[in-house]
């Protein structure tokens, strides 16, 4: 652009990717609104959001691209690498308040217990959930969790997970060193143990889903739980994408020693989904289920 | 957490089958009484005649800009406090203000005081602005706090105690001392919007808007349990001549003692958006002298407390209300979904 | 405050400094902080032009008891004859409709994306915003966003067409109150705008900490850099929990979900403390910017430096963190504990100590100045005033035993426009008429301007101010009709409402007198007092300016 640049910042050119990419989330989440509605809206919400998703995808990887392409371009000049460390931090600590929403509801719930009665045919999945409050006798219930229902044994296949996350903050650091000090041998390996141990942590957490001992829908432990450890489990999985992304990047050679900050950004986020999960393992699986029957 | 002890459900207390006091079941008495007087309809029972509201008393006023006069000691504490403290000293802090803007704006115009000065620091009066502020407003956190205090004054034991319910879009008072019968109350319409027969809106019963077919009835000068809850979305059970508003939210049992002064009728509305008909669920409080009260409970087919229960012709009605709809426990939809 | 070394740094001479894209490049895919600045004051002004008449449709309706027009407009919605129910209905998708319009789509983008992307590069000497291309995704999730939202209204929602939940869309009626996908839609819109909204503040906060000016250290930066610094604060860690809260909704609405189901264990209450533990931060989200448009200005009209810098940049950041634990003085009459009530109280109270320390020190600043009284300088002296009138009726909402009677009836409603349509909107008049030249190049008019504000200070007071007595008289909020008494004030305010909309007549008029026939603007058109680095540039400045960066001294 402009040819009198005389300072170290980052003016970029026009981009049509911002638009594309407003008007495709627009698509996508009226194309969501549809398929929660079809007697409305018409059967067809899921090609909507299909092609709304499309759009969305595609943004996303152009987007990356061309920040990749600036950077080999050389436009990533030291204070613009720090534009982009403030930015990924800030990023961050949106995302933790996301968070706080959810662990909200928990501590609402466990802290403030409601009488809840429930039942769990555990051979149908069948189960009643009744509110006793203002009944006589309602406060002996008021217990967390609910009566009648089984958690999970934290010290079991959440401990392992536990486990499993730990392993991979160190893999990830390993692979860091390995990059500062230009052995791209070990970065590459650091990576692919992190992005394995994801990868089983996400199977580990999907196995523990499907034996759920208590549903999602019609029950406040539930919907606590499964929308908490789920919007987790879903950053787990974005955190592995970006890791392979990195990983797709170390094969090519892009990390120097000196400049990696997509590696950086990615080890970040997978700390901070990493942390996140000590959280939900103390508060949710730990402190949260103590006392309840186990599954 | 699990601070309970794992004890089993206390089952064998719980109140026998939960049923939804409706409509229908109340209403019954009311419709007998207006068969066998064949006069209008105006809410009347055999010993209990709805009390005339007076105007000014308990409602809003033509062009009024003040608070409603008050009719419980809290009520006029709290007016107290706004007119005597709050309302003195936020007007003089806003004319304060603006004299000195106006002070500044002539003394300081350009034509005044061509050559500005470059004072940006007084350390003086920078602690002067803070700390009196702090003052002030420690003076109004005293009394404030003070109404707070008053304001949960637990309800006494013999209290009166009247279990309110929301629905979209009306009122049910049920009264667990008395019988636990549910009185139904909604807004009544003009006399041009009902049909030939229908019950409409007179003098008697109260302004426009604010008029129900059947009040919430209590006693003067005793101490009354307020209870609110409600059966679909949230509704706000106000009253503004008693400084009264207590949420009526689904799932919990919100109460608060109220104290009514002198026998009147108390207007109030719905404070919570509830939806469509969110403005049209009005309340009107009729407080009697107890011995009225206790007829108007007779004439409802309920019982004082320590009386036996009495074998009116609306005891059928009474019973089916037995269970108040908060009392009720609240299934969720028993669902076979496999669990996720 | 900063003193700045005259330093040449436009480059008149450079034959491509003012190189601009094609058209459709230039406004559809920018990267450019002042044109997508521009983009969202044109787009703010077209959401106010809506919010603005649907406000009036609703001041038309209750400006007589009964209901006279509503009925006509929900058939008009529907396309056929409309029930009662759901003309009540179309009330609460009117105030639904303006709240949040009024709030995400005009306050928000004027004076976050308007004015803080025009001039926080400017003043901070920075030739872009951090991130120009998100900058340029903020904008158009907020149109998209806005999108999403209009179209709600065409969509059952309940009990009529359109969302008619509240802009706080309370559950349960947000959930198993409103059938029909208009509330999803409402919830996505605000997911939309909210992200928008995100990553806005990621840039400011990167923009601010980063790209300063050599020698312009934090303790230099314009108080209105402050501001906006302190707002996206807020908006970073306050949106986040709303996004949360509304996706609660969308998960009971949608996959029977309990978050807020009683009969499933859920919690009502629950919703309202995560929506205001977001909504009263982001009430500051939208004053703050205006605090510091104002310090601007009457630094300039004073020719003196701002009184107190120090105390005035940390004022609002006290307000800021104490803004974050004071939510629950919108929920006093939910039920709550005597412990509870008593602490947000007091917290309350607490924010109007250093809002007292601005409102001080901006009449300090013009004591012993040598003031002119501008178009800006006399919305901002307005500001200064209808601001007090609206925060001390704050200080009366803020004790619970007081809010017992006043929550949820017009004395609310009066108190929030006092801040909002006569605070935040006066100093976006205020910033507007101060800046426009330098956005445009053109002058406006100032007779025009003075009338403008004239006739809308007696507009919207005459509007507003008689909402305290309905609201002391106990009429409830959020209602299309209400009883006899309380005609006469309500009449008085919707002839507020027509005086007040001669004014933005006046304010359009002038706007487009200005752009086709104004006077060229200078550089710096205000003379002396003006002395951030916006005024070293051209009017308007070019299009990449500071391509050497200046140097503060
Ligand atoms: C710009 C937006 C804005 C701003 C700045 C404020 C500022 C304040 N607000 Fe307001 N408020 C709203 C927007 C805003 N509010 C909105 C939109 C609602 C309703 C939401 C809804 O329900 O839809 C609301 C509702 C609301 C409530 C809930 C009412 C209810 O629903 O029952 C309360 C209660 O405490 C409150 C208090 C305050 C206080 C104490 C301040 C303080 O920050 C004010 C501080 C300022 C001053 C006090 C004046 C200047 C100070 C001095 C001159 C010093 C000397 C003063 C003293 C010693 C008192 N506000
Ligand atoms: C910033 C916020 C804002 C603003 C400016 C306004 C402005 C106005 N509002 Fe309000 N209002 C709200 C926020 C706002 N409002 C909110 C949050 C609610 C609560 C909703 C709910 O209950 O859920 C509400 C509710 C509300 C009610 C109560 C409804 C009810 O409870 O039933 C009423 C009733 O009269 C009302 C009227 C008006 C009127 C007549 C104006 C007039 O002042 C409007 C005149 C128009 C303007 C002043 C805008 C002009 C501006 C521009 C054209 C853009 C300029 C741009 C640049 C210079 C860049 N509004
Ligand atoms: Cu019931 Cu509002
Ligand atoms: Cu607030």
């Amino acid at each position: 652009m402009a040819g009198a640049k005389n300072h170290d910042y980052h003016i970029l050119p026009p981009s049509i990717t911002p638009l594309l990419g407003s008007f495709s989330a627009l698509t996508m989440f009226f194309g969501m609104v549809m398929m929660f509605q079809p007697k409305v809206l018409g059967g067809y919400g899921s090609l909507v959001f299909g092609a709304g998703l499309i759009g969305v995808l595609y943004t996303f990887w152009t987007w990356w691209a061309d920040v990749i392409r600036e950077a080999h371009a050389g436009d990533h000049t030291p204070v613009v690498q720090l534009h982009l460390r403030y930015g990924m931090i800030l990023f961050i600590a949106s995302e933790v308040m996301f968070f706080v929403g959810w662990f909200w509801a928990w501590f609402d719930y466990s802290l403030f217990p409601v009488p809840l009665q429930v039942e769990i045919d555990h051979a149908t999945h069948a189960f009643t959930v009744t509110n006793l409050i203002g009944q006589e006798g309602a406060a002996a219930l008021e217990q967390w969790p609910p009566k009648g229902m089984q958690v999970f044994d934290a010290f079991s296949l959440p401990l392992l997970n536990t486990l499993i996350l730990l392993c991979s903050g160190t893999t990830v650091t390993w692979a860091h060193h390995a990059l500062i000090h230009g052995d791209r041998k070990g970065l590459i390996n650091g990576l692919w143990l992190t992005i394995i141990l994801g990868v089983i942590f996400s199977c580990v957490q999907a196995y523990e889903y499907s034996i759920a001992p208590f549903p999602f829908a019609g029950l406040n432990y539930g919907s606590a739980f499964f929308m908490a450890t789920g919007f987790h489990g879903f950053h787990v999985i974005v955190g592995t994408i970006f890791l392979i992304v990195c990983l797709a990047r170390a094969y090519k050679g892009h990390f120097t020693p000196k400049q990696h900050f997509g590696f950086e950004a990615a080890a970040w986020y997978w700390h901070f989904v990493d942390v996140v999960w000590l959280f939900l393992f103390v508060v949710v699986y730990v402190w949260g289920g103590w006392g309840a029957p186990v599954h | 957490p699990n601070p309970a002890p794992q004890v089993a459900a206390p089952e064998a207390k719980a109140v026998p089958a939960p049923v939804a006091a409706t409509t229908a079941a109340t209403a019954a008495p009311a419709a007998d009484a207006k068969a066998a007087t064949a006069g209008p309809d105006d809410g009347s029972l055999p010993g209990y005649t709805p009390m005339k509201p007076t105007p000014g008393v308990g409602m809003p006023v033509d062009r009024g800009v003040d608070f409603q006069d008050q009719y419980s000691a809290n009520g006029e504490y709290a007016k107290w406090l706004n007119n005597s403290i709050l309302l003195p000293i936020i007007t003089i802090i806003s004319l304060f203000v603006l004299g000195l803007l106006l002070f500044v704006v002539v003394r300081f115009r350009r034509s005044a005081n061509p050559n500005p000065s470059k004072t940006t620091h007084n350390t003086f009066i920078e602690i002067v602005w803070t700390l009196v502020p702090v003052l002030i407003l420690l003076g109004i956190a005293y009394p404030s706090l003070t109404l707070v205090a008053k304001q949960f004054k637990p309800a006494p034991k013999e209290a009166v105690t009247v279990k309110i319910t929301g629905y979209q879009w009306y009122w049910g008072y049920t009264y667990p001392d008395h019988g636990g019968f549910e009185v139904v109350s909604n807004m009544l319409k003009e006399q041009s919007q009902v049909g030939p027969g229908e019950r409409y809106r007179t003098e008697n019963d109260g302004p426009s808007h604010l008029a129900v077919d059947a009040r919430m009835v209590v006693p003067a000068g005793v101490p009354i349990r307020i209870q609110t809850t409600a059966a679909d979305v949230i509704h706000s059970f106000a009253v503004p001549s008693l400084w009264f508003k207590l949420d009526a939210v689904p799932g919990r049992l919100n109460e608060k003692q109220l104290l009514i002064e002198k026998p009147g009728v108390y207007f109030g509305q719905c404070s919570e958006l509830c939806g469509a008909r969110h403005g049209y669920m009005p309340i009107a409080v009729e407080a009697l002298p107890p011995e009225k009260f206790a007829a108007w409970i007779k004439a409802k087919g309920g019982t004082m407390p320590g009386e036996k229960p009495a074998e009116a012709p609306a005891a059928p009605a009474a019973a089916t209300a037995a269970a108040p709809a908060a009392a009720a426990p609240v299934a969720a939809a028993a669902a076979a979904v496999p669990a996720k | 405050m900063t003193t700045i070394a005259a330093h040449p740094a436009d480059h008149h001479d450079h034959a491509d400094h003012d190189h601009k894209p094609g058209f459709f490049a230039r406004w559809f895919m920018s990267t450019n902080h002042k044109d997508i600045g521009t983009l969202y004051l044109i787009f703010a002004i077209f959401a106010g032009i809506i919010g603005g008449a649907i406000s009036g449709m609703m001041r038309l309706e209750l400006a007589a008891p009964g209901i006279q027009y509503l009925t006509g407009w929900a058939s008009m919605m529907a396309g056929k004859e409309a029930s009662l129910d759901e003309a009540y209905h179309m009330w609460n998708v009117l105030i639904t409709a303006h709240g949040l319009i009024m709030v995400f789509f005009m306050v928000m983008p004027a004076i976050i994306g308007g004015f803080g992307n025009w001039f926080v590069p400017l003043m901070i000497g920075a030739p872009d915003m951090a991130f120009p291309r998100m900058n340029n995704i903020s904008f158009w999730l907020t149109v998209v966003a806005f999108i999403m939202l209009l179209g709600s209204t065409f969509v059952p929602g309940g009990t009529g067409l359109g969302a008619g939940t509240g802009w706080t869309v309370y559950a349960p009626l947000s959930t198993s109150g409103s059938v029909g996908p208009a509330v999803d839609m409402a919830i996505f819109s605000l997911h939309l705008a909210g992200a928008a909204s995100i990553l806005g503040a990621v840039n400011f906060i990167t923009t601010i900490f980063n790209m300063r000016a050599p020698g312009m250290t934090i303790h230099k930066m314009p108080l209105f850099v402050w501001s906006v610094l302190v707002t996206a604060f807020l908006l970073l860690l306050a949106l986040p929990v709303l996004a949360a809260a509304i996706t609660m909704l969308l998960v009971d609405r949608n996959f029977g979900g309990a978050f807020f189901d009683a009969a499933a264990g859920g919690d009502p209450i629950l919703y309202q403390h995560l929506f205001w533990f977001f909504g009263h931060p982001e009430v500051y989200i939208m004053i703050l910017p205006g605090f510091g448009i104002v310090s601007q200005i009457v630094a300039t009209f004073s020719r003196k430096p701002v009184f107190g810098y120090l105390g005035m940049a940390y004022a609002m950041v006290a307000i800021g963190v104490v803004g974050f634990v004071v939510w629950a003085h919108h929920m006093f009459t939910i039920g709550m504990s005597v412990e509870m009530k008593m602490y947000f109280t007091a917290a309350t109270m607490v924010i109007a100590v250093p809002t007292g320390i601005k409102i001080f020190s901006w009449i300090a600043t013009m004591w012993g100045g040598s003031l002119s009284f501008k178009v800006p300088m006399v919305w901002a002296l307005g500001f200064i005033f209808m601001f007090t009138v609206g925060g001390v009726t704050g200080v009366v909402l803020a004790n619970g035993g007081l809010d017992d009677n006043l929550h949820d009836t017009y004395y609310v409603v009066a108190h929030f426009h006092y801040v909002l349509s006569l605070g935040a909107v006066f100093s976006l008049f205020a910033g507007f008429y101060y800046w426009f030249g330098k956005m445009s190049g053109r002058h406006l008019n100032e007779f025009l301007g003075h009338l403008h504000f004239w006739v809308f200070f007696i507009g919207v007071n005459v509007l507003f101010f008689p909402m305290h007595f309905l609201g002391n008289q106990g009429m409830p909020r959020r209602y299309p009709d209400y009883a006899e008494a309380y005609a006469h004030w309500n009449e008085v305010a919707s002839i507020g409402y027509a005086i007040m909309g001669v004014g933005v007549l006046i304010f359009f008029v002038n706007v487009i007198w200005s752009l086709l026939a104004g006077r060229k603007a200078e550089g710096n058109y205000w003379g002396e007092g003006a002395t951030t680095l916006e005024w070293t540039l051209s009017s308007p400045p070019p299009f990449h300016q500071f391509e050497t960066l200046p140097v503060i001294k």
